[in-house]
């Protein structure tokens, strides 16, 4: 975020050539590693937009009315499932921070909970339940009822965001507004949401993302998108190459994307040092039963309902199946995925507060990978290999060089998922801190030590999580880059459901659903103590 | 459960009497396969081939579009000697992209028929889908939808349903209808059934059998073996479905039903190529056509083996006569031409 000290236009020439030598000294270790950190995320991506530019062998037919359409579908519905996600997720946030009503502290966690049921479990789910032979009266399909399900499975990344955001904000702003006589929901409109705008924003972009990479709910219910039409051009067409050129579509998109979420976020750096329990609005009993029901709604659509309905095909199909070493196997994919994936974003994330200009670049294009299909990324992945390997650079794909391939992948894929936390919980740095600490001759890896590590440990600890649940759901890239014999809960439940034996997916779907649960119910717990100031 | 019982006592008898009919012990050592099949039985078969033959077969599931870029990216270096896929058009598809190699042996040609198979051996089919329709019984006489142009009859506005054209199923339903007929009747054809639909595509072939059951269309494209699970299903709700709907082999008096096969090619830098082969003799042979056709619904490739009794109860019926590399030829043709009636 910090600039070069020395930008006083009295200094002259004598800062342009200290603003020279900062340059170097700042192209230390750090920055070298943030360097690196961002090629390795982006390498996959950038592959993509690469191979799209080659010159193409055979056009796709009718492509331009399936970009068009795609490209429509991609928008309408990361509106609609967006906006959905935003309002319950900031809504609910602001509840269960600033509200008393009951039931509070129990929905304080459960409302996280959504996050561990993957868009594609939700869909098959809610097609089960609501299509023919169903016994929900209302149908959940096309459209509104895929972007239904991205609100109601994707809600959670705002609520946690914003919830951080609220706990951080200083009371005293809150108890003044409050003081002079402001109602609950003017204080909500004019003082909480602005306050806490970074963090819904930093949440609504990884929800919109990842509504924009989805394939297996946008095609399960029929819909086209641009993930759709990338696996239709690819799959039906058999043209990978013109599926590529959607996918640089799709990345360059997110570029796009994540550079106005930049915007909106705005320089803000609302955080105040001090902080103390804010006392919670107390509702009335009528607007607190529809607080209650609203929460409850949220926990039940987004989780209870087809959990349930998982649990109940699950014990349909009676023949139990051993999953322990798909569960292991997911569980340490998950783990050394997600500590590798933050290694990375971290890197990253440290470097676009310390480094003008390229560090937010490199925030930018390491976090494009989000935006698009796992598969596409896994294909990038996988043409840089097969470039290095007719290079003569590495051999074939034994396990180590496949779990590296897959690893790296994870990290190509989900490194906005890990840095934009980061980047939120450096942004509770003020400003003038970092400054001091450089005055008083404070090196950069002492800074990132000392400062940047601890300010950001809640929020390290909260994107570490958030990596493990995205891996332990992730489908695509693990299905293509895994060796032999190595199968996770996410291939299993595909392997079943791709089949359409939905009774036999069950199990492992909700396996995952479950294996999810824990670090998200820590995630949940830990955010009360992330508080600023609280240290 | 009993059924479950049974069904591994039936495996290992069957891989009893393989080994029987191996008599000598294989070659040993093992053969990688890349499978974009995935069923239960598939494990069934490879463990009656590792017990016959000696030879530990390791498998990695995933999908053929994909495996098809992960070979094309391993080049030489790939470890895989066989790919299993579960479509002729797949298959074309990798031979067209330099990744299988022809092979052939005696038991090969003697066992599968030459339409069903690559002319020069870069693939071979083992087991065949029928493509079929599902009609409502108590809405639809079986002879309105004797034939797959049926679908396409203003009778039927608002009542056909039909998953999604991305699906390899319906691209080679289509496919081999160009070669039959032609692109005009193929679009003609696919822009007619589209005129019919009763809603978007959406789901797989089950929900389109659900929906006819369930009363919102009439008429369903689907391949024979979901309607055949759901009549075996352990969910009562599905066997109830299944009792409201019936299946119709299509086009008995004219060009016969569409077929497809699971199948299965060398790989082109396959490192065992003997092995490889082997197990492709093993599984389109006696014992293993025996095993599988019950296992996984599917009808054996060789004429010569009856197919299980709940397929054999479905009737005989004729098939159409289509080389299956026509499927893979015409596949992006036909993906082309759904992309233009809007079935997408």
């Amino acid at each position: 975020m910090l600039g070069p000290p020395a930008s006083s236009p009295a200094r002259g020439r004598r800062s342009k050539m200290r603003r020279g030598m900062n340059l170097i000294a700042r192209v230390d270790g750090l920055a070298l590693i943030a360097a690196l950190a961002t090629l390795i995320c982006a390498a996959p991506a950038f592959a993509v937009i690469g191979f799209a530019l080659a010159p193409a062998s055979a056009g796709l037919a009718f492509g331009a009315d399936l970009l068009a359409d795609g490209a429509f579908g991609t928008l309408a519905l990361t509106l609609a499932g967006g906006s959905g996600a935003i309002v319950f997720g900031a809504a609910s946030a602001w509840l269960v921070s600033l509200c008393k009503f009951p039931g509070r502290g129990l929905f304080e966690w459960l409302l996280v909970v959504p996050l561990a049921a993957p868009s594609y479990v939700l869909a098959y789910a809610y097609a089960g339940l609501s299509w023919a032979g169903g016994i929900s009266p209302v149908r959940i399909e096309g459209f509104w009822g895929a972007a239904f399900i991205y609100a109601m499975g994707l809600y959670p990344y705002i609520y946690l965001a914003a919830r951080a955001a609220f706990a951080s904000q200083s009371a005293c702003a809150l108890e003044a507004a409050r003081s002079l006589g402001a109602r609950p929901l003017k204080i909500l409109w004019r003082v909480a949401l602005p306050l806490a705008r970074p963090g819904i924003a930093a949440g609504a972009a990884l929800a919109c993302m990842e509504i924009a990479a989805d394939y297996g709910a946008a095609q399960h219910f029929g819909l086209t998108t641009l993930s759709t039409a990338i696996f239709r051009a690819w799959y039906a067409h058999g043209n990978p190459h013109a599926a590529l050129q959607i996918a640089a579509l799709l990345l360059v998109a997110a570029l796009a994307f994540l550079s106005v979420e930049r915007r909106a976020r705005g320089r803000a750096s609302f955080a105040s040092g001090r902080w103390r329990q804010l006392q919670r609005y107390e509702l009335a009993p009528l607007p607190g039963a529809a607080a209650l029901v609203f929460c409850t709604a949220l926990v039940t659509f987004g989780a209870g309902l087809p959990l349930a309905y998982l649990a109940r095909l699950a014990l349909v199909h009676a023949q139990v199946e051993d999953l322990a070493r798909p569960l292991l196997n997911s569980l340490l994919l998950a783990g050394a995925g997600a500590l590798v994936t933050l290694a990375l974003a971290a890197a990253i994330a440290v470097a676009a507060r310390r480094v003008d200009g390229l560090g937010k670049l490199s925030l930018f294009a390491a976090g494009m990978g989000y935006a698009a299909p796992g598969a596409v990324i896994a294909m990038g992945a996988l043409a840089l290999f097969g470039l290095a390997r007719a290079g003569g650079l590495v051999g074939g794909l034994g396990v180590g060089l496949t779990l590296a391939a897959l690893l790296w992948t994870y990290a190509a894929r989900f490194a906005a998922a890990g840095a934009q936390p980061i980047d939120a919980g450096l942004a509770r740095l003020s400003k003038g801190v970092d400054a001091s600490a450089r005055s008083l001759g404070a090196g950069p890896w002492r800074r990132l030590v000392r400062i940047d590590l601890p300010i950001a440990a809640p929020s390290l600890a909260a994107a570490a999580l958030i990596l493990f649940v995205e891996i332990l759901k992730e489908l695509p890239a693990t299905l293509i880059l895994r060796p032999y014999a190595f199968d996770t809960l996410a291939v299993k439940a595909y392997a079943y459901a791709s089949d359409e034996r939905l009774l036999q997916a069950a199990a492992p779907s909700l396996l995952i659903f479950l294996a999810g649960l824990a670090p998200i119910l820590v995630l949940s717990r830990g955010l009360n103590a992330a508080r600023a100031g609280f240290r | 459960m009993p059924f479950v019982l049974s069904r591994r006592g039936f495996a290992l008898g069957a891989s009893a009497a393989a080994l029987a009919a191996c008599g000598q012990a294989g070659l040993g050592g093992t053969v990688n396969v890349y499978s974009a099949r995935h069923y239960d039985t598939d494990r069934a078969l490879y463990g009656a081939f590792e017990q016959a033959s000696g030879i530990a077969v390791q498998v990695l599931p995933a999908n053929a579009e994909q495996l098809l870029e992960r070979l094309r990216a391993e080049g030489e270096a790939t470890e895989a000697d066989l790919v299993v896929a579960a479509d002729a058009g797949n298959l074309w598809r990798m031979q067209e992209a330099g990744l299988l190699q022809p092979a052939t042996s005696r038991a090969l040609e003697r066992n599968v028929p030459a339409r069903l198979r690559d002319p020069r051996g870069h693939w071979w089919g083992f087991s065949k889908r029928a493509r079929v329709i599902i009609y409502r019984k108590d809405a639809v006489e079986p002879i309105e939808v004797a034939s797959m142009d049926d679908l396409t009859h203003p009778r039927f506005r608002g009542q056909i349903v039909a998953r999604s054209s991305t699906n390899t199923y319906n691209l080679s339903l289509l496919a081999s209808r160009i070669e039959r007929l032609g692109a005009e009747n193929a679009r003609a054809w696919a822009g007619g059934v589209r005129a019919n639909f009763a809603r978007d595509p959406q789901g797989g072939d089950s929900d389109q059998i659900k929906a006819v059951a369930a009363g919102e269309a009439q008429a369903a494209i689907a391949n024979h073996y979901y309607y055949l699970r759901m009549t075996q299903s352990e969910d009562p709700a599905e066997r109830a479905a299944a009792e409201k709907v019936a299946l119709v082999f299509p086009d008995q008096a004219g060009a016969g039903t569409h077929i497809n096969i699971s199948g299965a090619g060398v790989v082109k830098h396959a490192k065992r190529r003997v092995q490889a082969v082997q197990l492709l003799e093993y599984l389109v042979s006696d014992a293993a056509q025996i095993l599988q056709a019950p296992l996984n619904t599917e009808f054996p490739i060789r004429p010569d083996i009856a197919p299980a009794p709940a397929l054999a109860a479905l009737g005989a019926f004729k098939e159409e006569e289509v080389p299956l590399d026509a499927l893979g030829r015409h596949q992006a043709q036909a993906a082309g031409i759904f992309e233009e009636v809007g079935w997408r």
